[in-house]
């Protein structure tokens, strides 16, 4: 059986899902929506009636609207389906106790390929950024590194942070820091202690990369006019 | 007749109002014989994605009583570039940038379809927003648990140069210093002594000068005038070692014997927040953020003592005037919060216990500074996690739909007054010309300051016509309000909206049926809710009913076709036909009956009642019941679903009903703020109790016998139905004793 990863779009499409609320604490409580289907823009939303109906003003008793027959409900089955199904809706809410349903890829998200690029980012920082910083997060990238080997995350929790070093590699910065908010909403119990480092880690990638970008065009800029800054000029 | 459905309809779409009348009564005495006020609901921030923020300030009338803001209701003489203000009439200079303009060649604000707009204030230092938590640490360890794990969600959903501080309380309150060293320190205070605002602000050291600007060194932009203080810190400084500070947050150290409750001081908590944010950041947007999981036990502010044997205090003992501390307690929170909204702050309240915590004593912390009020069982419960998350909901521009620190300014033609507001504001007692002395709600002020508000915040503003019975007709025919908002958006931008409307005055005498066909009986019945609800908080609650039932008899009375003594007569046009149901739904509500409610939970229902939006409030009053028909009661379809027919090939259909009304739940799920309960039941199930409670009882152990068929399962109660209470109603209403 090939194997291939799970292209970013099937993480996304996995990661709209619904969880059940926590019966235990809270009666009632309603059901959990990832963060993917809380963000969704309600584009499609249809506007649900809100006009109501006035009481007959003729003292009549109101009749149902749906047809009942005296006597006793008919005990036979429903009447069977005859009209093609329309398209079942994405994360609809659980009737009863339902597990999130994680997408059916086979292959898991390598340490390495994660791991590798987010130290890669953090040494590129270090000229930039406080020495005091730069050893927080590394000591998170460890932590990430220590949970990851030990088999203490997820499946989706690997899987989405692979994306993200994707992102954050293709210098991608509001889609890397979307994914790293996603993760903080969805799974907070597995990555708060070393998510943070992650989130300062792309605000310093972001930083040093304009900081870069602002200087090449600076420096693009004085080799028009032959002049080096922070040199005298000759009088 | 036209029907005004349609106009209600978008006027409400552009400009957020809805009022009662849409053609007003012309004179005072007319008016007041309409029974329902003049009146509407505003909301001042209505979501207008089609309406871009112009980038440029209003132009205002330059009368000094006046300064309303140009508008289309304005002549305007384009050749001697002057405007005539349509409130005072007077003449005012164009300012030099409107040289350019002409008939063809309109600024916006003068064009009909700106009848609401928004000006962006360019000057200005921009502040950032700042979000102060106060945590209670008597929880117990799951609950602290998710508590600190969704504090720490939240800092990666703020802004990153929003300032966040943290003071945590049990019986001790501890002021965290936030730094970037490794090593946190804190300020300690005892919970049992309040503090005044200097005390607090000299013991945290912040009565010593700020650091003085270096006027060399040129303004970054990034930078800001305010500078942070130890407590109040930069979300993108300071969020790695805030993390670690909530992860080792532990629960309070005080052991808490048996048959006793924790020591909480949550009174001198909020006290030292109020304090701290008003020395350090007053007229700026701020949250103080109180997340609690039991009541006050201990200082200023305590609802209830520490023996778990005397219960905190019920409606019952309210009524007989045995609640302890409820007097003392409510005065030092209302103390606490007419100081936030005067310092343009605004706190919120998350209540997560099975007991009750203080609500009661608490609300005037949310209801007069805007703040939210949440009420779960538990932190650890998908209630509070996404309630909490959709506090940091973002629009369509990406920016946080909160906004802070806004004044209500409000302008009226000369026939008209200002009576009051009902909402989430404090008064800023602004007497004028247009502030009548009849007070609605809160009034005496023509300007309410709203320190918190969002989309959705809305305002009941009650008027008054002044208009002397047979003086004419003001000329044009018709009468204005102007809705002046300043508020700070959450791009810390200052921003101005304005909305100006007109109706048409008309007689009563011979133009009845137009004002009565302009009748909104949908904002009515919110108006009217409102005004009882804020009764019911001041006055006994029979009384408040007793005055509902009468307005709606006078309503009946005046607009009811019908003969004499004759009940079977009487008819209601369309425009009135749904007011005396939702009149008799609201009798039932928990808004007034607090039979079977606990104080804190009434306090919580009427707070979310008084800042909601047409439609939400009437959803409130009355629900709206859906009914997905299939063939067969609702007795049969539990059947089925017990029998599994949905989870077969050749019942699909049967699979896709259930599943409608659970799609049609996910889009209010989805929406809806605070985030509700959710109830799946059936026919016979334990939790139906919650519907039949609701639905109209027309079917009753009382009358199950009297029509002679079964057309459903009877409800259990002693109220009326509401058939009975309309043929009352119509007795009342024809009787000439009345």
């Amino acid at each position: 059986m090939t194997r291939c990863p799970a292209g970013q779009a099937e993480v996304e499409m996995a990661e709209l899902y619904v969880k059940p609320g926590n019966k235990e604490r809270g009666w009632n409580d309603p059901p959990q929506f990832s963060y993917g289907l809380q963000t969704q823009v309600s584009g499609h939303r249809r506007s649900l009636l809100t006009k109501r109906v006035a009481a007959p003003q003729d003292g009549s008793p109101r009749v149902p609207t749906s047809e009942t027959s005296p006597g006793p409900p008919p005990m036979g089955p429903p009447p069977p389906s005859s009209k093609a199904p329309r398209s079942p809706p994405v994360g609809s809410v659980p009737a009863s106790g339902m597990e999130p349903t994680s997408f059916p890829v086979e292959s898991e998200a390598l340490m390495e390929d994660v791991l590798r690029p987010l130290e890669q980012a953090l040494e590129d920082c270090r000229g930039h950024t406080r020495k005091q910083v730069c050893d927080d997060i590394s000591r998170r990238l460890a932590l990430l590194q220590e949970q990851w080997a030990g088999g203490k995350l997820s499946i989706p929790v690997k899987k989405r942070m692979a994306v993200l070093v994707q992102e954050l590699s293709s210098h991608r910065w509001d889609a890397a820091d979307d994914i790293h908010r996603s993760l903080m909403v969805d799974y907070v119990t597995e990555v708060s202690q070393w998510m943070v480092g992650v989130k300062r880690l792309i605000a310093e990638k972001r930083s040093l990369f304009s900081e870069e970008a602002a200087n090449e065009e600076k420096s693009a800029a004085t080799a028009e006019n032959h002049t080096i800054p922070g040199f005298q000029q000759a009088p | 007749m036209a029907t005004y459905l349609e106009f209600i309809q978008q006027n409400e779409e552009r400009d957020g109002v809805r009022f009662s009348w849409n053609v007003w009564p012309s004179s005072r005495l007319e008016a007041t014989r309409m029974v329902v006020p003049l009146a509407c609901l505003l909301t001042p921030l209505k979501e207008r994605p089609d309406l871009p923020p112009v980038q440029y300030e209003p132009v205002l009338c330059s009368r000094p009583t006046c300064k309303a803001v140009l508008n289309p209701l304005c002549q305007v003489d384009y050749r001697a570039k002057l405007w005539a203000c349509n409130f005072c009439f007077q003449r005012n200079q164009f300012p030099p940038a409107y040289g350019g303009i002409s008939e063809v060649n309109q600024p916006a604000e003068l064009m009909p379809q700106f009848s609401t707009i928004e000006y962006m204030i360019q000057r200005g230092a921009q502040s950032p927003l700042i979000f102060l938590y106060v945590v209670d640490t008597c929880l117990e360890e799951d609950d602290l648990q998710a508590l600190k794990e969704s504090l720490q969600m939240s800092l990666s959903l703020l802004p990153p140069d929003a300032l966040v501080g943290l003071i945590t309380f049990g019986r001790m309150v501890q002021v965290h210093e936030l730094s970037c060293e490794g090593i946190s320190k804190s300020y300690v205070f005892r919970g049992t002594k309040d503090l005044t605002a200097k005390q607090i602000q000299d013991m945290l050291g912040l009565t010593k000068p700020a650091m003085p600007m270096q006027q060399a060194r040129p303004v970054q932009p990034q930078e800001h005038p305010f500078a942070s203080t130890r407590f109040l810190q930069p979300v993108h400084k300071i969020d790695m070692n805030l993390t670690d500070l909530l992860g080792e947050l532990q629960r309070d150290p005080w052991p808490v014997t048996q048959g006793k409750r924790p020591l909480r001081s949550t009174g001198v908590a909020l006290s030292i927040a109020v304090g701290l944010l008003e020395g350090t950041f007053p007229n700026t947007g701020a949250r103080i953020m109180l997340f609690t999981g039991g009541p006050p036990t201990q200082g200023p502010g305590m609802v209830v003592g520490d023996e778990l044997k005397i219960p905190i205090r019920s409606w019952h003992d309210i009524e007989k005037d045995n609640a302890r501390f409820m007097k003392k307690a409510t005065k030092h929170y209302e103390m606490l919060a007419n100081r936030t909204a005067a310092n343009g702050h605004c706190i919120d309240i998350y209540a997560c216990a099975l007991d009750q915590t203080g609500l009661l004593e608490m609300k005037c912390c949310a209801n007069l500074t805007g703040g939210y009020m949440v009420m779960g069982d538990s932190f650890n419960t998908s209630l509070f996690k996404q309630t909490f998350q959709r506090i940091f909901t973002k629009d369509f521009n990406g920016d946080f739909r909160m906004a802070f620190g806004a004044t209500l300014d409000i302008k009226t033609s000369r026939e008209l007054k200002i009576a009051g507001a009902i909402g989430p504001c404090v008064s800023l007692n602004v007497k004028g010309p247009c502030v009548s002395e009849n007070e609605l709600g809160v009034g005496g002020t023509s300007q309410w300051k709203i320190c918190g508000l969002d989309p959705t915040s809305t305002l009941g503003i009650y008027f008054e016509v002044v208009n002397q019975h047979n003086a004419p007709i003001p000329q044009g025919g018709r009468g204005a309000i102007q809705f002046v908002t300043h508020y700070q958006h959450s791009s810390t931008q200052r921003r101005i909206r304005v909305t100006t409307i007109a109706r048409n005055w008309a007689d009563v005498q011979s133009q009845l049926r137009h004002i009565e066909a302009a009748f909104d009986q949908e904002a009515a019945a919110v108006l009217m809710a409102r005004l009882g609800v804020f009764r019911a908080e001041s006055e006994e609650g029979p009384d408040v009913l007793r005055w509902l039932d009468r307005q709606l008899i006078r309503l009946c009375q005046k607009f009811g076709q019908y003969n004499k003594e004759d009940p079977t007569s009487f008819r209601l046009s369309d425009s009135f036909s749904l007011y005396p149901q939702f009149m008799f739904h609201l009798r039932r509500s928990p808004f007034l009956q607090v039979f079977n409610n606990s104080p804190d939970e009434s306090s919580y229902y009427r707070h979310h009642f008084a800042r909601q939006d047409l439609t939400q409030s009437l959803i409130m009053i009355q629900p709206i019941l859906y009914s997905y028909s299939f063939h067969g009661p609702p007795e049969t379809i539990a059947q089925w679903r017990k029998a599994g027919y949905q989870d077969m090939p050749e019942y699909e259909n049967f699979k896709h009903l259930l599943q409608a009304p659970l799609d049609d739940a996910q889009e209010i799920l989805q929406a809806r703020f605070p985030m509700p309960r959710y109830i799946n039941t059936e026919h016979g199930g334990s939790q139906a109790r919650f519907l039949l409670s609701k639905v109209n009882p027309s079917q009753t152990h009382n009358n199950l016998y009297a029509w002679g068929q079964e057309t459903g399962a009877p409800i259990l109660t002693d109220d009326v139905s509401l058939q009975v209470f309309m043929d009352h109603l119509k007795k009342l209403a024809v009787s000439s004793a009345c």
